[in-house]
C-alpha cells in the first residue's frame, strides 16, 4: 500500500456526510481506512517473534469502543504490552507490513482515539508496574499503563502521593501525559503531563529511547501532549510528594460569571492548594477550594473567604428557595436540583473516606461519584480551553448551548497553570496558544441517562460547542478522533502541515493511533 | 433446584448495564497479579455484551477467586459474582459436577440435625472447626453455650458446589436451612456461604464471624496499633456498605493497620481460582500475600479466618493470631 502524499486542502468529495462540518475545509491526509491487507503475514511474524495476538472475538470485543461509547471498531487482534522489547518488535513489525496499531491505556477517551478500526489494539494496562519509588529525590518511575489509582495505592503504602491526575481512578499514566490531564491543583501545579520528568519512548519504527526535556528533547515535546502521534510511552519518571488530606470547602453560586471570577481571582493569588467549579446545570454552581494544611486554610478564611461572592449551603438553599417560589413553572428543575444534593452531596461526604474533617482518597471519592452520577454507556464531553480572559465568554456561550440540548447537564471547570518552560510542550494540544499564566478548561457534560439522543444530535451538540472555539481562537482538550475536522480551523494548516511532517518522518507507514489526528 | 443468584435484598443489574468504567479491575486480585484484562470482571461483562459464551471465556471464568470486591465498587450495581458463578455453572465438567452432587446427596440423605440449643447459631466453617480451642474461645467470646450454638451442619460440601456455580439440590438445601430457620441470628464464618444465606434468609440476622468477633469489647481492646487485621474479603464485600462503617469504626477506636486499599475494598490474603480452590491445581498464594504487606510496618497479624492465618503463616515471621486468641475469654 503506497501513502499518497495529498497536498494540504486537496481531497475528493466525501460520500459520506457531504453536509456536515459546513465551511470547514477538508483534508485528507490518511489513505483510507485500512482493510486488512498482509494481516495473515503481519500475525504469523509477531507470532513468530513471541508476541502473543489475540483474535478471538471475545477479547477484541470489549475494545470495541472507549468511554464515549459512539465510536464504534473492531481490532484484529489485541496484544496485551509486557514490555518495551515486545512493542519496539510489535512497532517494527507494523511498520514492515503496514497495519495500523492503536493504543490503549484507560479506554477513557470519548472521541474513539482508542479504538481500533482494524489492526492491532495495543492493552498498555499490562505494563503497569511501579519500577522504582526515590522517596529522598520524591520520584517515581513506572510503566505507563498502570493507572494513576494503581499508583496510588504503591506510593501511600510509603505515605507518598502522585502530584495531579485526572479525577479519575481508570485514567493511565501514559495516556494522560499524552493528551495533558487536569487535576483540581492544575492551577497550582500545571497539566498532569507537567509533573513528568522523563519518559522511555518506543518509537512508531520501532527503536527505544529514553527522553526528557535535556535527552532526546524534541522528541519528549512531541510525545508528552502528542495524542499518541510520535511515540508509545512505556515508562515515566514522575515528580511526587509527600501524602496529605486535604480539607474541601464549597462555595455556592447562582452566576456562572460571577464565580468564574472568583476562581480566578483565587487562582491569581495562589489562595487555595485546590480549585474549580462543578454546576448542576447552570442553577447551582459551586466553587470548590480545598488545602493541604490547616494553615493555608487559615489564611484563606482570613484573607480570600470575605471576598468571594458565593453563599454557604444555607444561604445558597434559602436564595435557591425564593428563586423557585417566584417561578413556579419551572419546579421541574428545583426538585432535580434537590434530588441531585440528597444524592451526590453523601456520597461525596462518605465517612469511610473522611477523618476529622478533612477528606482522605480525593480520586476514590470524586471518581465513584463521576460513575455514579454522570457515567453511562454512552458519554460527550465537549469541553472548551480559552485563556483567561476569554473564558467568561466561552463559559456563558456553551452553556447556552447545552440548554438548547439538554434538560440535565453538569459544567466541570478548572484553571491550568502554564509552565513556561514547557512552552514547547504545548504546540498543538489543549493549551491555547494566546494563554499566558493561566489557562482554563471547561468540559460540558449533558446528563444522557435522562433520554435517548442519536449520534447525530449528540455529534450536533460537539459542533456547537466546537464552533464556539473557534469562533473565539481557543482550543480543545479532546479534539481527536470524531472532532479531528476542527484540528486545522483552530490551529491552522501552517502548525498542522508541521506536525504533519514530522509525524510522516517518525512514521513512515502512519501506522501509530491513525485516526486519532491526522 | 437453588441457583447461586443475586442478592435478594436489592435490585441488581446484569453484564448489560456495564458501561466499561474499569473500576472492578481496580480491584480484582486476578488483574493485581496477573495484569491481564482479559481474566477481570470488566472483560466477561463487555464479553457478553457482544455475544461472547461461556467457552469463550473459560480461563477468565475459572480465574475468578469469588472475593466479590468487584461488586461494591460496581457503579451500576451489577451482580458480577452471580455472572460469573451463571458462567462457570456452563462450564463445568460432568464429572465434577457429578462428584460434587454425589456429596451432597450424600449429606442431604443424613437425618435432620436437631433443633439448636441457643438463638444464635455460630456456622465456623472448616478451617475453624479443625482448631477446637480456637473454636471454644470463639463460643465463648460470642457469649458462651446458651447465647450461642455450633451448627452440626454448616454446609462445607454446598460451599464447594457454590464455588464451582452448581445449583444446590433442593433436598440438601433443605436439610441445610431447617436448624437455621428456628435461630433468630447466625454467624457465619464462610463468606460465600454468608452471601447466600443473606438471600436465602432474609428474615435472619446474620453476620460474619469476623464482624461479630471483632464487635466483642474484650477483641476490641486486645487489638493494637501496630497489628494488621486481615478482614476476610468474601463476607466484608458480601455485606459492604454496613461493614466498610463497623470497620472504619474500628480503626478509629484500634488504630489497627486493615487489608484495606483507598477504596476501601478489602484484599483477599487467598486470591485463587477454581481449580486451586477444588485441590486440582497447586495453590501459590504469596505474591497476594506480600502485596498486602508491602510497605507496611505492621508488628502482629491478626486474621478473622484461620486459613488466611496459615496462608500467611508461609510468608512471613511476624506472629499470626485468630481474633478469637486475642482476648482473654475468661476460660482461665
Amino acid at each position: 500500500m503506497q501513502l499518497a502524499d495529498i497536498e494540504p486542502g486537496t481531497v475528493g468529495p466525501c460520500h459520506v456526510a457531504p453536509d456536515a462540518l459546513q465551511g470547514i475545509k477538508r483534508q485528507q491526509t490518511n489513505p483510507s481506512r485500512w482493510s486488512g491487507e498482509n494481516w495473515e503475514a503481519f500475525a504469523a511474524a509477531i507470532r513468530a517473534g513471541g508476541i502473543e495476538l489475540r483474535e478471538t472475538m471475545a477479547a477484541r470485543a470489549p475494545f470495541a469502543t472507549d468511554a464515549g461509547g459512539t465510536a464504534y471498531g473492531l481490532a484484529h487482534g489485541v496484544v496485551i504490552a509486557r514490555s518495551a522489547e515486545q512493542v519496539a518488535q510489535l512497532l517494527r513489525a507494523a511498520q514492515a507490513h503496514r497495519v495500523p496499531v492503536t493504543v490503549s491505556g484507560g479506554g477513557l477517551t470519548t472521541e474513539g482515539e482508542s479504538v481500533a478500526f482494524g489492526g492491532v489494539l495495543l492493552d498498555m494496562s499490562g505494563m503497569s508496574r511501579v519500577l522504582d519509588i526515590d522517596a529522598a529525590a520524591l520520584t517515581v518511575r513506572t510503566e505507563a499503563g498502570i493507572f494513576w489509582h494503581s499508583l496510588a495505592e504503591e506510593l501511600r503504602r510509603q505515605d507518598l502521593d502522585y502530584l495531579s491526575a485526572p479525577l479519575n481512578l481508570t485514567s493511565s499514566v501514559g495516556g494522560t501525559l499524552g493528551v495533558g490531564g487536569i487535576d483540581v491543583n492544575s492551577a497550582r501545579l500545571g497539566c498532569s503531563a507537567d509533573q513528568a520528568l522523563a519518559l522511555q519512548v518506543v518509537t512508531p519504527t520501532g527503536d527505544i529511547v529514553e527522553c526528557s526535556d535535556t535527552d532526546n528533547a524534541e522528541l519528549f515535546q512531541r510525545v508528552i501532549l502528542g495524542y499518541g502521534q510520535f511515540g508509545v510511552i512505556t515508562a515515566a519518571k514522575l515528580r511526587i510528594r509527600r501524602y496529605t488530606p486535604l480539607r474541601m470547602h464549597y462555595f455556592y453560586y447562582a452566576s456562572l460569571a460571577t464565580a468564574i471570577e472568583d476562581l480566578q481571582l483565587l487562582d491569581r493569588n495562589d489562595a487555595s492548594d485546590y480549585s474549580g467549579i462543578l454546576t448542576i446545570m447552570d442553577c447551582a454552581v459551586n466553587v470548590l477550594v480545598a488545602f493541604d494544611s490547616t494553615e493555608r486554610e487559615a489564611a484563606f478564611m482570613a484573607n480570600w473567604r470575605p471576598r468571594l461572592r458565593g453563599y454557604g449551603e444555607l444561604g445558597f438553599g434559602l436564595r435557591t428557595l425564593a428563586h423557585y417560589a417566584l417561578r413556579p413553572w419551572k419546579l421541574g428543575e428545583a426538585w432535580y436540583l434537590l434530588q441531585r444534593k440528597r444524592e451526590l452531596f453523601p456520597e461525596l461526604q462518605r465517612p469511610e473516606y473522611m477523618r476529622d474533617g478533612a477528606m482522605f482518597d480525593r480520586s476514590v471519592v470524586f471518581s465513584r461519584a463521576v460513575w455514579k452520577f454522570w457515567g453511562s454507556r454512552q458519554m460527550v464531553i465537549p469541553d472548551l480551553a480559552t485563556s483567561a480572559g476569554k473564558f467568561v465568554e466561552a463559559v456563558e456561550r456553551g452553556n447556552a448551548v447545552c440548554r438548547k440540548y439538554f434538560r440535565h447537564y453538569t459544567l466541570y471547570l478548572v484553571g491550568i497553570r502554564l509552565r513556561p518552560e514547557h512552552r514547547a510542550h504545548y504546540e498543538m494540544s489543549c493549551i491555547p496558544p494566546d494563554a499566558d499564566g493561566w489557562a482554563y478548561g471547561c468540559e460540558f457534560e449533558p446528563m444522557l441517562d435522562d433520554g435517548l439522543y442519536s449520534r447525530d444530535t449528540l455529534q450536533s451538540f460537539k459542533n456547537e460547542i466546537y464552533d464556539i472555539g473557534v469562533d473565539m481562537g481557543a482550543s480543545y482538550y479532546r479534539f481527536g478522533g470524531m472532532m479531528k475536522g476542527y484540528i486545522r480551523r483552530v490551529f491552522g494548516d501552517a502548525l498542522v502541515d508541521r506536525h504533519l511532517a514530522l509525524k510522516r518522518a517518525a512514521d513512515p507507514a502512519m501506522i501509530l493511533n491513525r485516526h486519532v489526528i491526522f | 433446584m437453588f441457583a447461586p443468584a443475586t442478592r435478594a435484598t436489592e435490585p441488581r443489574q446484569d453484564f448489560a448495564s456495564c458501561s466499561g468504567c474499569g473500576l472492578c479491575l481496580l480491584v480484582c486480585p486476578v488483574w493485581q497479579r496477573e495484569r491481564d484484562i482479559g481474566l477481570t470482571p470488566l472483560v466477561r461483562a463487555k464479553a457478553l455484551q457482544f455475544g461472547a459464551i461461556a467457552a469463550d471465556l473459560e480461563a477468565s471464568v475459572q480465574s475468578c477467586t469469588l472475593c466479590a470486591a468487584c461488586e461494591p465498587v460496581c457503579p451500576e450495581d451489577i451482580a458480577l459474582v452471580a455472572m460469573t458463578l451463571g458462567l462457570r455453572a456452563q462450564l463445568l465438567p460432568p464429572a465434577t459436577a457429578q462428584g460434587l452432587r454425589a456429596r451432597m446427596d450424600e449429606q442431604a440423605a443424613l437425618p435432620t440435625a436437631p433443633a439448636p440449643s441457643a438463638a444464635t447459631l455460630l456456622l465456623p466453617g472448616r478451617a475453624l472447626r479443625a482448631r477446637a480451642a480456637t473454636l471454644a474461645r470463639t463460643l465463648r467470646l460470642l457469649g458462651g453455650e446458651r447465647q450461642v450454638a455450633t451448627a452440626a451442619d454448616d454446609g462445607a460440601d454446598m460451599v464447594l458446589a457454590l464455588e464451582a456455580g452448581l445449583p444446590l439440590p433442593a433436598k440438601r438445601m433443605e436439610r441445610f436451612l431447617q436448624p437455621l430457620r428456628r435461630s433468630t441470628k447466625l454467624v457465619v464464618g464462610d463468606g460465600l456461604l454468608l452471601r447466600e444465606l443473606r438471600r436465602w434468609l432474609p428474615q435472619t440476622k446474620i453476620e460474619s464471624l469476623g464482624a461479630a468477633l471483632s464487635g466483642v469489647a474484650a477483641v476490641r481492646r486486645a487489638l493494637r496499633a501496630s497489628d494488621l487485621y486481615v478482614i476476610e474479603a468474601r463476607a466484608y464485600h458480601a455485606d459492604y456498605e454496613r461493614l466498610v462503617r463497623h470497620y472504619d469504626a474500628l480503626r478509629a477506636a484500634a488504630g489497627c493497620a486493615f487489608n484495606l486499599d483507598l477504596q476501601r475494598i478489602a484484599l483477599p490474603a487467598r486470591a485463587r481460582s477454581l481449580a486451586q480452590t477444588l485441590g486440582i491445581e497447586a495453590v501459590d498464594d504469596r505474591a497476594q500475600l506480600r502485596w498486602i504487606l508491602q510497605g507496611r510496618s505492621v508488628a502482629r497479624i491478626v486474621v478473622e479466618d484461620p486459613a488466611d492465618g496459615a496462608a500467611f503463616a508461609q510468608v512471613t515471621e511476624l506472629p499470626v493470631v485468630h481474633l478469637a486468641d486475642l482476648a482473654d475469654d475468661g476460660s482461665s
